[in-house]
């Protein structure tokens, strides 16, 4: 997919400003803190409807200003440039409303209008998926299943839903009975979500490795799904169904001291290690910077792998000044991994001109000073 | 406080009407003649005072039992639970059922403190006991929302040790959905649909 056009209105520092895209991308330059993330995160914002910086929504709307909004025409990346959708979000300040719309029409939940820029962000606190603590992970993979993967929002958000009101029965004492009646609809949505984790982890861990490897030219990294619930050698939706049941069995004294439920996919986690010959290095806990860097661009690597293998779409790549912190070995070869992948349309950020380094001489320079792009 | 916004704020209060629909209906009020209004207003009286809760099923009634209850040609041998006393209505209008009702006037709902205890659960088990074997089917016709759905378990659980079978309206209400709300032939095939749980 390509972004063709876009629109913005009042999203951050950015003003009002209609922009066209050329196909292969544009190089963002500008010094800092002119507004050049600000324009990655409002081009994802259409892809997610929400900020890739964690940021709230209040937050995203100009100084002194009450509405903001973000218009973008979606393109096909195949040779023929076929319009494909226009999606637009707008949220009001005031009331706290957010509007989001897919060529003109209000989607019935935000979950169907989700995706359709086909778009990956590279960005440097990315290293937060590597360093941050479990929860950091599950939100990357809810993220990457929720677009990717048929189904998987619809049973995450029952899961979320269903959750909070099992909880709310153990912290306030409700009878046995009462929590058990949440069960049920407990294990057929988290088993849902277990099951496409499992499936995205097992699946993406050989190339998360092919990826890591290239860029670091030494060990093999992996990724290693550890959910809450012992599953091993489960290998259906209801095999899983029947090991998060059973955990609840085992569990339900601790739950009821406790107050809340201790298994299920809301205690997932996704360990990322070396694999060395004679021990196995979490990174989270013993990697270096670098590695620690390196592997959070090979989620990123994956995630792209995940648009082209399950939706067939040549992903929309965004860079956020990416390679300001690695060195240069491993930036060179990042670039080079990515080159071979074929990228269709590029948008980068860098500081200098001299800084961009990938598909050099085909992408558009443009420059932005104090929220102002000039093309 | 100006009987204008007072009238406004209460009717602002009804499910439905935000504060401008309240503000027109209280300017349509006042255009139309006086007659119209005391007729609306003596509708409403009529009903606060008339309306009365169903002793026996929590259903709304003019009398100490309603007219289901009273009446000698339904199926005692059948009861249908409903969270709330207008999707009695609901289901009456398919035309389809025979049968008994049970109102629960709510669902499981933890977060807001609902439990059991705040239901008419133990009025139900009560019902169920005290027919002596008479009741033999239970149709749980909560709402298909994820708390309706573990109301539905709960209560099963409940009943099914009382002996009675008990039975779930098929699929295709849509989920999350207030019978109030779905067409009833939808209805009338859930039932003609339902399941045993
Ligand atoms: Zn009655």
């Amino acid at each position: 997919m390509r972004l063709s056009g876009l629109v913005l209105r009042h999203f951050r520092n950015l003003g009002s400003q209609d922009l066209e895209f050329p196909p292969e991308g544009v190089a963002l330059i500008g010094d800092n803190a002119q507004g050049k993330s600000n324009f990655l995160e409002a081009i994802y914002y259409l892809e997610t409807f929400r900020s890739f910086r964690g940021a709230r929504d209040e937050q995203l709307v100009g100084f002194g200003q009450e509405v903001f909004r973000v218009a973008g025409i979606a393109s096909s990346s195949s040779p023929d440039h076929r319009r494909v959708a226009e999606v637009t979000a707008a949220f009001e300040r005031k009331d706290g409303r957010k509007k989001v719309s897919v060529d003109g029409t209000e989607p019935e939940r935000l979950g169907e209008a989700l995706g359709r820029l086909a778009a990956v962000v590279f960005s440097p606190t990315d290293v937060d998926l590597v360093s941050g603590g479990p929860k950091e992970r599950r939100r990357f993979l809810d993220m990457v299943l929720s677009l990717n993967e048929p189904g998987y929002l619809s049973a995450l958000q029952e899961y979320k839903k269903i959750l909070s009101r099992r909880n709310a029965s153990l912290k306030e004492g409700y009878s046995g009975s009462v929590v058990m009646a949440w069960n049920q609809g407990l294990i057929s949505s988290g088993s849902k979500v277990m099951w496409a984790r499992k499936n995205w982890i097992e699946g993406g861990t050989q190339t998360f490795g092919d990826y890591y490897v290239r860029v670091s030219e030494n060990a093999r990294a992996r990724m290693t799904y550890r959910p809450s619930v012992p599953s091993v050698g489960a290998n259906s939706v209801d095999e899983i169904g029947e090991a998060i049941r059973g955990a609840l069995a085992d569990s339900s004294d601790r739950e009821r001291r406790m107050g809340t439920t201790l298994v299920g996919p809301h205690r997932d986690e996704v360990r990322l290690h070396l694999e060395r010959a004679d021990d196995d290095l979490d990174l989270r806990d013993y990697g270096s910077g670098g590695q620690r860097r390196t592997a959070a661009l090979a989620l990123r690597l994956v995630e792209a792998w995940t648009i082209r293998k399950r939706r067939n779409e040549t992903p929309l790549i965004l860079l956020d000044d990416v390679f300001a912190e690695l060195d240069q070995g491993r930036s060179e070869r990042v670039l080079e991994l990515m080159e071979e992948e074929e990228p269709g349309q590029v948008v980068l950020t860098a500081p200098k001109e001299a800084d961009v380094k990938i598909k050099k001489d085909k992408l558009a320079l443009w420059r932005i000073s104090a929220g102002r792009i000039t093309t | 406080m100006s009987v204008i916004k007072q009238l406004t704020d209460e009717l602002s209060r009804l499910p439905g009407i935000g504060s401008k629909t309240a503000l027109r209906l209280v300017h349509h009020l006042m255009k139309g003649s006086k007659e119209e209004a005391g007729q609306l207003s003596r509708a409403i009286t009529k009903l606060i005072e008339n309306i009365k809760i169903c002793k026996e099923c929590g259903n709304f009634s003019e009398d100490e039992f309603c007219e289901v209850c009273t009446n000698p040609a339904r199926d005692r041998s059948v009861l249908c639970v409903v969270e709330e006393a207008y999707e009695v209505g609901a289901i009456e209008r398919t035309g389809q059922y025979r049968g008994m009702f049970h109102v629960l006037g709510g669902r499981l709902s933890p977060l807001d403190g609902v439990g059991p205890e705040e239901l008419n659960v133990a009025a139900l088990l009560r019902r169920i006991t005290e027919s002596q074997g008479e009741i033999q089917e239970v149709i749980v016709a909560t709402n298909a929302s994820v708390e309706g759905e573990a109301t539905a378990v709960f209560l099963e659980r409940e009943i099914r040790s009382l002996g009675p079978c008990v039975t779930r309206l098929a699929r295709g209400i849509p989920v999350g959905s207030d019978l109030e709300y779905v067409d009833g032939t939808t209805i009338a095939q859930a039932l003609v649909g339902r399941r045993e749980m």
